[in-house]
């Protein structure tokens, strides 16, 4: 793991490198050792002297992995303590605009509403992140993973498919004995960036869908018997280890607490038609198939992406900074503990056990360039 | 005609002469041939010093309303085109994605024609002489043309990845596009606006500047002052009523200061009517339109996001209160001094406005209720009472207010620079004429002792 850690630095450090000798034709030296030096020649190798204080909050999905994070960089930079605080993606936006704390956590990139009132703000991919459906069959082997797609789960939200046993999810699933126990679709309460996936996911594959229902953070859920509303991805998993027949869509980070709990997860169908289970590495193809199109500003939804055996729903999880600092010291100190998250943090020891993935290199080296930036 | 009322006292050798005066006397009669001579240079010097200045100062101020119809105003125009032109791209292109994948030609067209306008008069703008010699003016336009390939470079993909199936992905790309014209380009177009503007207005501050008129006119009310004197005093002392080489200089004095009153006057009223009901409210509608495309855009971008955060209600609002109509706003200040048709079209903008907000808060009072197909019909549906419909017609009527303020601009600041015309000639003339006068008028008068 350590090896791996080491690996992953070498590679961000080295990728600017790389980019810049391949393109340094035609310069004077001057010019290429400048281009040379890349977005990392400015970004502290460790915090101010003295004693630093850091403050997070914002994602609930991020929130386990921040914390771990923080108590690992501590051990490294003692005199640095970062306070991190599990609240919601709206609410990490909303305070890190207004500077409230230095660093808000989000599921999803600024709007172009928050961008607008704040342009100082950016949003920086800190690791990878997916979300699993999951579902309450007990009857079920738990190495089973049922295959479900988009207008499966459109219609099950809908209360158009209202037992697990319907003739529709028999069709993709052959050889597995469904129960007939009735579906009892879960959807987050309050406003959510997982609903904004998972509803995405539901509208790019049921034109029905996302004519009458749409995707947002809020949507207007159908109305079906029985359908229940939870807060927080925490909430989702106990309401549906609670309910035997229940489907519910919970972020990445609590898959070993829901299936734990007894709770099985799908398969989902990409947009290339391949069921795919959010493995390790078919997150990770997801993600790769995107990095030629991320824009420098690294907004960009990779909802039912393009690679033939990625996981469809797949998500950065994003570092929501100002480029204006109070003092030099405090922004020293968010692109020391930025930079260390998105090369040492993304090492294995701190993302498998949230079955996270790594930032792949190219991306690395973007949202270097975007902490640069803050001074 | 008789000129002179007496003839010149004869020089006598006889007791009376000056070779038999007393010393006084012939103190006071040295004295005058060279009263006469200091007078003949100093009127001269003081006809040419006129002249120079006064010509000088007139060339000046034709300069710089010609500055001001030539080349200010077209720039000004260019800058504010490319403006308009980068907003409307935004809009066009954004609303063009939330139809659908399969873009309407018009709107393609309408996209394509703004890129291309923006970067022509983009090119234009580089190209001008007045432009390198404003360091602000350069880096603005830099960013305009650093930002502009990397927005139409967003689009493309957005539109790319749209018509592969991609549409969320489409969606974010099609935000950072957005966010590349909010965030860099339509600051740096309207900079350039700003500045161009201001080079506008400081031409034609210098064409209707007073300073120099004033020095050219205490320089005339100098010299006629000299001219009287001098005048009386050959009259007291010759015995003559006139002298005409200096009566002529007078009249030639007389009459070119007041052909530079009157035309300064005229060119002055003109330029700042030019300026105070034409360029400044066009300059507030033209910021009014391109908040109107924002405000547009606003909503389109907030269906494509769906963020459901707040920020774009906030930011439509923040728009709005700046747009007005109502005390303070850019439509007030647009309307207050507009005239004729400018007036007109302006307040029938606040009007359609009024009616068009409406529209806007029961789209976002949709988009906080989740009815996102009910907004999306709202927002970019047919029908005379949707925001489509609503944003054509105030888009029109600002269109017209500003067209007919740039009429009364051109009209008024053309009229102010030809009021200049000819003046430099007769100030030119005049000043020859008063010299000649002077120098014929005093020789006489010299001759007469010799």
């Amino acid at each position: 793991m350590a090896l791996r850690s080491r690996v992953l630095a070498a590679v961000a450090a080295a990728l600017p490198l790389a980019l810049a000798a391949g393109c340094s034709g035609g310069t004077t030296p001057g010019e290429a050792a400048a281009a040379q030096a890349g977005p990392t020649a400015s970004i502290p190798a460790g915090p101010a002297n003295g004693p630093q204080s850091l403050s997070e909050t914002g994602s609930t999905l991020l929130f386990p992995v921040l914390r771990n994070w923080a108590a690992a960089y501590r051990q490294q930079h003692s005199n640095v303590t970062i306070a991190t605080a599990s609240t919601g993606s709206g609410k990490g936006i909303a305070e890190a605009s207004a500077g409230q704390v230095d660093i808000g956590a989000s599921d999803a990139y600024l709007s172009s509403g928050d961008l607008i009132t704040n342009p100082a703000m950016v949003n920086i991919p800190l690791a990878v992140s997916a979300q699993q459906v999951n579902y309450n069959l007990p009857g079920l082997r738990p190495a089973t993973h049922l295959k479900l797609n988009g207008k499966i789960l459109a219609l099950m939200y809908q209360g158009a498919i209202t037992s697990w046993n319907d003739p529709r999810i028999a069709a993709i699933n052959p050889g597995v004995r469904l129960p007939r126990t009735p579906v009892v679709p879960l959807h987050r309460a309050d406003s959510s960036g997982d609903t904004f996936l998972f509803t995405s996911y539901l509208s790019t594959q049921d034109a029905a869908w996302d004519r009458v229902t749409g995707y947002g953070t809020t949507v207007n859920w159908p109305p079906v018997p029985g359908a229940r509303a939870e807060t927080r991805n925490t909430g989702m998993v106990a309401g549906c280890e609670a309910i035997p027949g229940c489907v519910a869509y919970i972020g990445i980070a609590y898959l070993a607490s829901a299936t734990a709990g007894g709770l099985g997860y799908a398969s989902l169908r990409n947009a290339l038609g391949a069921y795919e289970a959010p493995t390790p590495r078919a997150i990770g193809t997801a993600v790769t198939s995107f990095v030629s199109t991320t824009p420098v500003n690294e907004t960009i939804s990779m909802v039912d992406g393009p690679a033939v055996t990625g996981y469809p729903i797949v998500n950065y999880e994003y570092a929501i900074v100002s480029t204006k600092q109070r003092s030099a010291a405090k922004a020293r100190d968010i692109k020391a503990f930025l930079h260390w998250v998105i090369t040492a943090g993304n090492a294995p020891q701190y993302l498998d056990q949230f079955r996270f993935q790594p930032l792949p290199a190219s991306i690395v080296s973007l949202s270097d360039a975007q902490i640069a930036k803050i001074g | 005609m008789t000129t002179t009322s007496a003839p010149p006292p004869a020089p006598s050798p006889a007791p009376g002469s000056p070779q038999h005066a007393p010393a006084g006397t012939r103190r006071r009669r040295r004295t005058v041939p060279a009263s006469l001579r200091l007078l003949l240079i100093g009127l001269v010097v003081a006809a040419v010093a006129y002249g120079a200045v006064g010509t000088w100062t007139v060339i000046q101020h034709a300069s710089a309303a010609q500055d001001v119809v030539s080349t200010s105003e077209p720039l000004s125009l260019a800058a504010q085109r490319m403006y308009q032109a980068l907003s409307d791209a935004d809009v066009t292109a954004t609303t063009a994605f939330l139809i659908g994948p399969n873009v309407r030609l018009a709107a393609r067209e309408r996209y394509a024609a703004d890129v291309g306008r923006a970067a022509a008069e983009l090119t234009g703008l580089e190209n001008a002489t007045t432009t390198s010699a404003n360091p602000r003016l350069v880096h603005s336009l830099a960013a305009v043309a650093a930002g502009l390939p990397v927005y139409t470079g967003y689009v493309s993909q957005a539109q790319t990845q749209f018509l592969l199936g991609y549409r969320l992905t489409a969606g974010s790309l099609m935000q950072v596009a957005s966010e590349e014209m909010h965030l860099t380009l339509l600051p740096a177009a309207r900079a350039s606006y700003a500045q161009e503007n201001a080079a506008l207005t400081a031409a034609s501050a210098q064409a209707t500047g007073l300073p120099w008129i004033v020095v050219v006119l205490v320089l005339a009310i100098a010299l006629a002052y000299v001219l009287y004197r001098a005048q009386r005093w050959l009259s007291r002392s010759t015995n003559r009523v006139f002298n005409l080489g200096m009566l002529a200089a007078t009249v030639a004095l007389v009459v070119s200061a007041v052909w530079l009153i009157g035309s300064f006057a005229v060119a002055r009223t003109d330029l700042q009517r030019a300026v105070g009901h034409g360029s400044v409210p066009a300059e507030a509608l033209a910021q009014a339109a391109i908040d109107t495309q924002q405000a547009r855009g606003y909503q389109v971008l907030n269906l494509i996001s769906r963020s459901g955060d707040a920020t774009f209600v906030k930011d439509f609002q923040a728009i709005r209160a700046r747009l007005g109509p109502g005390p303070g706003t850019l439509l007030a200040a647009a309307a207050g001094s507009s005239s004729g048709a400018g007036a007109h079209w302006a307040a029938a903008a606040g009007h359609d406005l009024q009616a068009w907000y409406t529209v806007i808060g029961h789209a976002y009072d949709l988009d906080s209720k989740a009815q996102y197909t009910t907004e999306t019909a709202l927002v970019i549906g047919p029908g005379a009472n949707a925001s489509t419909a609503g944003f054509a017609r105030v888009e029109s009527d600002l269109s017209r207010a500003i067209n007919a303020d740039h009429a009364v601009f051109h009209s008024n600041a053309t009229a102010g620079r030809n009021a200049f015309t000819g003046l430099d000639v007769v100030i030119v003339l005049a000043a020859v004429l008063m010299a000649a006068g002077c120098a014929w008028g005093l020789s006489r008068r010299l001759a007469e002792y010799r």
